[in-house]
């Protein structure tokens, strides 16, 4: 009796073994990497979600049949936030894993660190969430690294086209933390002002850890200073606020995506922290896929309104995906061929994407794709005002 | 200025409590915990899990969450100053009172532990803790403050001179200064000289744990802040003399103050005229403003 059942079995398990060969064998996974901060600094909270959003493409993507035929496998790198580390990972993610692209990092000195190891080893690297203007400025002999985030550059370029818009703005403050990040900000900041002839009235700079500005303030305070852009880390920036309360100054504020990471609500609390405005590149989920995507990994975000970096994250996998499918190949040269001259518009998460980038420009996400967004009961939604509305493209001088 | 005052005062207050924990260990044991950064910054999130229990198990209104915080606070240093013993036992204790700089190693490496396992279960974020009596801006004349500052201070300086009338009047305070004075000595007279060298790590720990719940509602916790206060607070215990108590506490107010004045004129400035401070007194005074020469015998 058990015989004849041993049997069907065994050639059932034999049948399910070849076909599963010859499966490995037709479709051998594409290796794709995240290498960026996970774990190590504030700013991993992005690294995390960027995750679950390429982890989401993949899924969607090995859905639909994978890339060239072949289902995608996701290696996961966390760069600790250390640039040697980072280095590492991305030499051990050519050289030993032979990954065909890779995403990341979270945070833009890493990304400057191995740059020069992408670009000799023709490895195309799509950035989501790092955001400094340099990352993509590459060599003439070819630049693999393409981006879909933020780019301080342009932030600095849609804050100061709105200051220099709004007639309330009479006198501008400049209010940046000393790390690299508020340094390279405040450079963007200083040239664009002076392509618009904005003099600031007063230039403060205070630690990332510090937690009591007042006397910046009341320097700006001193100087009139009605309209402040602060370029500065999520908790900075709520004691920023904390502090214009304590001297009852309250200059407009316009900053960057920062005030949308976690640490700016916890530290600022629930009044202070609707009175800045800032960009982002998704503050109200609109599109059906997008509103889709958020059922899928909001439950798993401790901060909702940080979807934007999963929605760019997811993003970036579609358009190599895109490229590699247009060029028919995953060899690095021709990927990044191919992502310069996209035929195909690609509909991703934060919008269509119609010829992003071309050899020249490395963006796919500029000024006029930002979304001024705000704090409102607990959530980021759009800003709106008549001086946005005014806005014209040639207002952002870059 | 008077704001740049308030300011100043406050942390400093903080950072004289942590030089008094310095001064605890190194007198006794003639150690340091290096690990009190991390035992700050540990304590802080020990009394925000504290207060979120009580919260979620009782609900909180006003008054209640007073309470909350007062036994956050307690909690905070209990469960630090316990954490303060096994430091001694495993990091201090068999390197105590020989020469060599094992110590030093032992106590930062202690430290790391504790940091990193915090970080695993509370992660890197910065998380405000609500303070005792409400987040609003007082206003006098052109001075705002909040009502934590004023907290924070009352409370340093209740504990700065409850700590400084216990090492006089108290036989525990007489016994820690005999050991302080001469170890040997102290043995001789019967005093239970490790007991008292651990109690020194339990007391320090304990201020450190406490400082974190008492800054947490100002500077937000992060498990990365402990770092630069112990830091400041070593500053302050050098400044005002390892071995001098009191001296601590005046280093630590006087470091909260130049602190919050040179950032009146320039914010980058600032670590920059308080090491610079370090380094002048050192060069005048090598023990410090009040401190005493120790031999240090090889």
């Amino acid at each position: 009796m058990t015989t004849p059942f041993l049997k069907t079995l065994l050639a059932a398990t034999a049948g399910l073994v070849m076909t599963a060969t010859i499966q490995a064998q037709a479709a051998d996974p594409v290796k794709i990497a995240y290498n960026g901060d996970i774990s190590g600094s504030p700013s991993a909270e992005s690294g995390q979600i960027g995750v679950l959003g390429i982890g989401a493409a993949v899924e969607d993507i090995n859905k639909r049949g994978g890339v060239l035929g072949r289902p995608l496998e996701f290696l996961i790198r966390d760069d600790l936030g250390q640039p040697p580390k980072a280095i590492q990972n991305m030499t051990d993610l050519i050289d030993r894993e032979k990954v065909s692209v890779v995403f990341g990092p979270t945070n833009s000195g890493n990304a400057l660190a191995w740059k020069h190891i992408a670009n000799q080893k023709k490895m195309p690297v799509l950035v989501s969430s790092a955001s400094s203007t340099a990352i993509t400025e590459g060599p003439a002999s070819g630049n693999y690294l393409f981006r879909v985030s933020m780019v301080d550059r342009e932030q600095a370029a849609a804050l100061l086209a709105y200051v220099k818009k709004n007639p309330e703005a009479k006198s501008v403050g400049f209010f940046v933390e000393t790390t690299g990040y508020g340094q390279a900000g405040l450079k963007d900041l200083e040239q664009i002002a002076a392509l618009h002839g904005i003099k600031p009235a007063a230039t403060e700079k205070f630690d990332a850890r510090d937690t009591d500005m007042t006397s910046q303030l009341a320097k700006a305070k001193a100087a009139g200073v009605d309209t402040l852009v602060v370029w500065a880390q999520a908790a900075p920036l709520g004691h920023l606020v904390r502090s214009m309360e304590k001297l009852d100054y309250f200059p407009k504020v316009f900053t960057t995506w920062a005030a949308s990471f976690s640490g700016f609500p916890e530290v600022a609390g629930p009044k202070l922290m609707e009175w800045p405005v800032f960009l982002t590149t998704s503050s109200e989920r609109k599109s059906d896929a997008s509103k889709a995507l958020f059922e899928r990994i909001g439950p798993k975000l401790a901060n909702p309104s940080m979807f934007w970096a999963a929605s760019q994250a997811y993003d970036t996998v579609l358009l190599w995906a895109a490229a590699a499918e247009q060029a028919g190949s995953l060899k690095g040269e021709e990927v990044r061929g191919a992502l310069e001259s996209l035929n195909k518009p690609v509909a991703g998460m934060v919008k269509t994407y119609e010829k992003p980038f071309s050899t020249a420009q490395h963006e796919g996400l500029t000024a006029s794709d930002y979304h001024w967004s705000r704090w409102k009961d607990g959530k980021v939604v759009d800003f709106n005002d008549p001086v946005l509305d005014g806005l014209q493209p040639a207002d952002f001088k870059k | 200025m008077l704001q740049a005052i308030i300011g100043g005062l406050t942390l400093g207050s903080v950072y004289a409590l942590i030089a008094l924990g310095f001064n605890l260990t190194y007198t006794t044991t003639r150690t340091l915990n290096f690990a009190q950064g991390d035992f700050v910054s540990v304590g802080a999130f020990v009394g925000l899990g504290t207060v979120g229990v009580l919260t979620a198990a009782l609900g909180a209104d006003a008054v209640g969450y007073v309470w909350f915080y007062a036994l956050a606070a307690v909690a905070a240093a209990l469960a630090m100053g316990v954490l303060g013993l096994p430091l001694y036992l495993a990091a201090i204790r068999p390197f105590a009172g020989k020469p060599g700089m094992s110590w030093v190693v032992s106590t930062i490496g202690f430290g790391i532990v504790l940091q990193s396992a915090a970080l695993s279960l509370w992660g890197l974020g910065a998380r405000m803790l609500a303070p005792p009596f409400g987040d609003e801006v007082f206003r006098v004349g052109e001075v705002g403050f909040r009502s934590q500052e004023l907290v924070v201070m009352a409370l340093a300086f209740a504990i700065l001179g409850g700590f400084d009338i216990a090492m006089r009047r108290t036989a525990l305070g007489r016994c820690m200064r005999a050991v302080a004075l001469n170890r040997d000595a102290a043995a001789l007279m019967g005093i239970d000289v490790p007991r008292v060298m651990a109690l020194a790590f339990l007391a320090s720990s304990a201020l450190a744990g406490l400082s974190g719940v008492l800054v947490a509602p100002i500077l937000s916790a992060s498990l990365f802040m402990g770092v630069i206060i112990a830091l400041k607070g070593f500053s302050a215990a050098i400044i005002g003399g390892l071995t001098n108590p009191r001296g601590c506490m005046a280093g630590g107010l006087l470091i909260g103050l130049v602190e919050s004045l040179t950032a009146l004129w320039s914010a980058q400035w600032r670590e920059i005229m308080v090491f610079l401070l370090v380094i002048l007194v050192l060069a005048m005074a090598p023990n410090g403003m009040f401190g005493r020469k120790l031999v240090e015998k090889v």
